[in-house]
């Protein structure tokens, strides 16, 4: 027995050794580069195909497109100024301003427009933008630097969608597959995408290499930028990690409202809630403003309407529906409800752990009143498919990215019932597809936007959904870190900016 | 031996040909539609029809499951749906990182569990045994997701010796690692400690001793490799598993590997890659277990004899 232990001890002794002897010889965390951490992998650099947020994001910083947003969602010149030359017809000219050198070293034209949108406008290849830009009937090379677009139907709201990267056209074959590289003219270039998890680009104008890290567990994520293996990260962390980072000293973090809108849909067939005071009830049985300061965070704003009040389109002025218990149980009660004979509902939501959680308050607060709920969560991919269905009563959902108004018609018109449209609810208002009509057609842009919102104070009064909030954005960064500053809907922009003060700046930089 | 691999070579096609038959279809049962979560809310149902269509999703299940068939034979898994990057490409990225940390796990709970089930075997009942016992019982109560956070919080943050997460070198993988053969060392202690117990009630052990052998010899010697055949049958189910994919400690420590892939490939409704990575699974499966028992008949004489019987 003795020598048998002494065996062992042996051998943990020379396994204590080893492990000792390669710890030891372990690498420092220690980075030049800028690594952002990143809950869901890239899946594709290729503009044309990538539709998942943090391809999108990133392709933003690889590309450029003709048009971009301002702060007020309008679209402003990004590689190109335009003007509408009929109703048909809009001309954009690319600037001189602009550095328009693709990494292969040619310079971005005309050309190169044309062949971006003509190969996503081609059936055959596929592009899931094609139907953002369908109403392109033709696309015309006036010079190298003029291009014409001409619709199929007037849009005076046109501009907005031409927000596709543009790639050169001696690498529009798709067979060239630029899905995991990149032949962008943006403010960065593609280095390497050694991993689904690591892609690495670096800024042209002082070679800062940023790192994208995917991490998917949030607790992880928190966890290698305590230990300095990811400088910054933004978004998609529980309200209590982020609580954990405000109190540490080596990281600061910082907030900005956003404009992604979370929402609770109505199916507008089912029989309990055709009754508006049914879904007046609900408004009034949700306590948004406990939600968002418990939950969501500071800056996460109470929202009325689909486009956040930083819209042109958006609306400012309204109240909305108070959280009012005792109203909501009044209403219930006048449309025919007790504790005798409670209102039974279903409520859908996906099986993201945050996602559960607001639905569990919001569950806890409707049975408040009086209202017994019963929650079911799915996989995204089965949710998904039940809501386009129209297989719920209710459900909690959110709106990302949304820019253009013409949103309204995809998820509120008539005619927009799935698989045609996103009016899943199946709401049909006479007076809102009116409005929509006329918002869409009015040319004064002032015209359109008191269009907008007015049907946005209707949709508020006939309530096919329940607006909830619009979610804050926030980051955490070492404090290594400065410069960075935040866009209003979530994208990754401020690395164009940002600074790491352990970077050494190259004697010869690139403008 | 010859008879015996070629007859398991024989069933491993049939299991594998049943598995991919019954993955595609019930991958296409499943409901949730992959061109939804390609294209995301903001698509148009031209595009969907299109895209479907461009992904020859608009056949028949009957026709699509020939098509399958067809491309496996020619060698071709097919690309993915999501990131258009041809899968065998995805499989060549992921197995390394899969069979390292499987093997070194496997390793890792073999360096705890012999000395732990030996020690309790050779002090049944007494102070040693019910300490080997606890930490064994310690070790398979913890679960993963919980165990592996505890490690990244001692060693990368408190004591800044190891890295988080990532495979980025050999440092990286000592945490997944460890987690992954805790739990398996647990397992495989109490195997060795009641396999042990029972060889060393047998007469041959008491021949063994009377013919004045020593302790360490017997145990080494004569009860160990007695013991081994039921611990092996663990080792190989366990090497199968871990060849699978350990989706929990994967994600935790950001390991890409087969498990994280294919719980991805689940979520997005990514048929191709998840076709493959249950295909890839399922033989992995079925060459371990037939690994297991060629490694069975070696050891004893009596399976082999009943082979050629």
């Amino acid at each position: 027995m003795k020598a048998l232990a002494k065996h062992l001890t042996r051998l943990n002794y020379g396994l204590l050794i080893i492990a000792s002897l390669y710890l030891a010889a372990c690498d420092s965390p220690v980075s030049d580069a800028v690594r952002f951490g990143l809950a869901s992998a890239p899946i594709s650099l290729d503009p044309r195909f990538a539709t998942d947020a943090a391809s999108s994001r990133i392709n933003r910083l690889l590309y450029q497109r003709l048009v971009d947003f301002d702060e007020q969602f309008r679209p402003i010149p990004a590689l190109a100024e335009w003007r509408q030359l009929t109703p048909f017809s809009f001309r954009f000219q690319l600037r001189d301003s602009v550095q328009r050198l693709f990494e292969n070293g040619k310079k971005l034209s005309a050309v190169d427009v044309k062949a971006t949108y003509d190969f996503i406008l081609d059936k055959k290849n596929a592009s899931p933008h094609r139907g953002s830009v369908a109403n392109i009937d033709h696309i015309q090379v006036v010079d190298e630097n003029t291009i014409d677009f001409r619709l199929k139907k007037p849009d005076p709201l046109f501009p907005a969608h031409l927000v596709i990267g543009i790639v050169p056209a001696m690498g529009i074959d798709k067979e060239q597959g630029l899905n995991n590289r990149s032949m962008g003219s943006g403010a960065f270039r593609f280095v390497a995408w050694p991993s689904n998890d690591h892609l690495i680009i670096e800024r042209r104008r002082d070679k800062l290499r940023i790192e994208f890290i995917h991490v998917q567990d949030a607790t992880v994520r928190v966890l290698k930028l305590l230990r300095g293996e990811i400088d910054i990260l933004q978004n998609d962390l529980p309200r209590e990690l982020v609580h954990y980072l405000e109190r540490q000293n080596a990281i600061q973090v910082k907030h900005r409202a956003g404009s992604n809108f979370s929402y609770l849909g109505f199916n507008m067939k089912d029989p309990a809630l055709t009754d508006i005071r049914v879904r007046q009830a609900i408004a009034h049985a949700i306590d948004r403003h406990s939600l968002i300061r418990y939950l969501l965070g500071g800056k996460t704003q109470v929202a009325n309407a689909l486009l956040s009040p930083e819209h042109w389109a958006g609306i400012t002025h309204t109240s909305g529906y108070v959280f009012n218990p005792s109203l909501a149980r009044r209403l219930l009660f006048e449309a025919g409800y007790s504790d005798k004979k409670p209102l039974v509902l279903e409520y859908k939501t996906t099986n993201d752990p945050f996602r559960i959680r607001i639905a569990t308050i919001i569950q806890q607060q409707l049975g408040e009143v009086g209202i017994k709920v019963k929650l079911l969560s799915f996989d995204w991919a089965t949710f998904y498919g039940d809501i386009k269905a129209g297989r719920f009563q209710l459900y909690t959902l959110s709106w990302v990215g949304i820019k253009s108004p013409d949103i309204f018609r995809y998820v509120f018109h008539s005619e927009s019932l799935p698989p045609q449209g996103a009016n899943r609810g199946q709401y049909a208002n006479e007076e809102v597809d009116q409005l929509i009509d006329k918002a869409e057609s009015a040319i004064d842009p002032q015209r359109r936007a008191a269009y907008y919102r007015q049907l946005q104070q209707l949709l508020l009064q006939d309530l096919p959904f329940v607006p909830l909030w619009y979610e804050e954005h926030f980051y955490a960064a070492n404090r290594e870190i400065s410069g960075y500053q935040m866009a209003l809907d979530g994208n990754y922009d401020g690395l164009k900016a940002i600074m790491k003060t352990s970077h050494q700046q190259p004697a010869n930089q690139i403008e | 031996m010859l008879k015996i691999i070629v007859s398991r070579l024989l069933s491993t096609v049939i299991v594998v040909f049943g598995v991919a038959c019954l993955v595609f279809l019930l991958i296409h049962l499943v409901p949730g539609d992959p061109v939804d979560m390609m294209l995301g809310e903001n698509a148009q149902m031209a595009d969907r029809e299109s895209l479907r269509e461009a992904l020859g999703l608009n056949q028949s299940i009957g026709a699509q499951l020939l098509t399958y068939f067809n491309n496996l034979l020619h060698g071709d898994l097919g690309t993915s749906l999501h990131s258009r990057v041809p899968v065998v490409e995805m499989l060549a990225e992921r197995i390394p990182a899969t069979i390292e940390l499987a093997l070194v796990s496997l390793l890792i709970s073999c360096l705890i569990a012999f000395p732990l089930g030996i020690v309790a075997a050779l002090n049944k009942g007494k102070g040693w045994d019910r300490t080997a016992m606890g930490v064994s019982l310690l070790g398979v109560s913890i679960p993963n997701f919980l165990l592996g956070p505890v490690l990244i919080l001692v060693f990368s943050i408190y004591l800044g010796w190891l890295p988080v997460s990532g495979r980025n070198g050999i440092d990286s993988m000592i945490l997944p690692a460890i987690t992954l053969g805790t739990a398996l060392a647990a397992v495989l202690s109490r195997m060795i400690r009641s396999t042990l117990l029972e060889v060393l009630s047998e007469d041959y052990i008491r021949t063994a001793r009377a013919k004045g052998s020593s302790h360490v010899q017997v145990v080494i010697h004569h009860a160990l490799p007695n013991a081994m055949l039921p611990i092996i049958t663990l080792l190989g189910l366990q090497l199968g598993v871990l060849l699978g994919g350990a989706v929990i400690t994967e994600t935790v420590f950001s390991w890409p590997g087969i498990g994280k892939l294919t719980i991805d490939a689940i979520m997005k409704r990514d048929y191709p890659v998840l076709q493959a990575c249950v295909l890839l699974i399922s033989i992995t499966y079925v060459v371990v277990n037939m690994i297991t028992d060629i490694v069975y008949a070696w050891i004893d004489p009596r399976i082999r004899i009943g082979g050629q019987s």
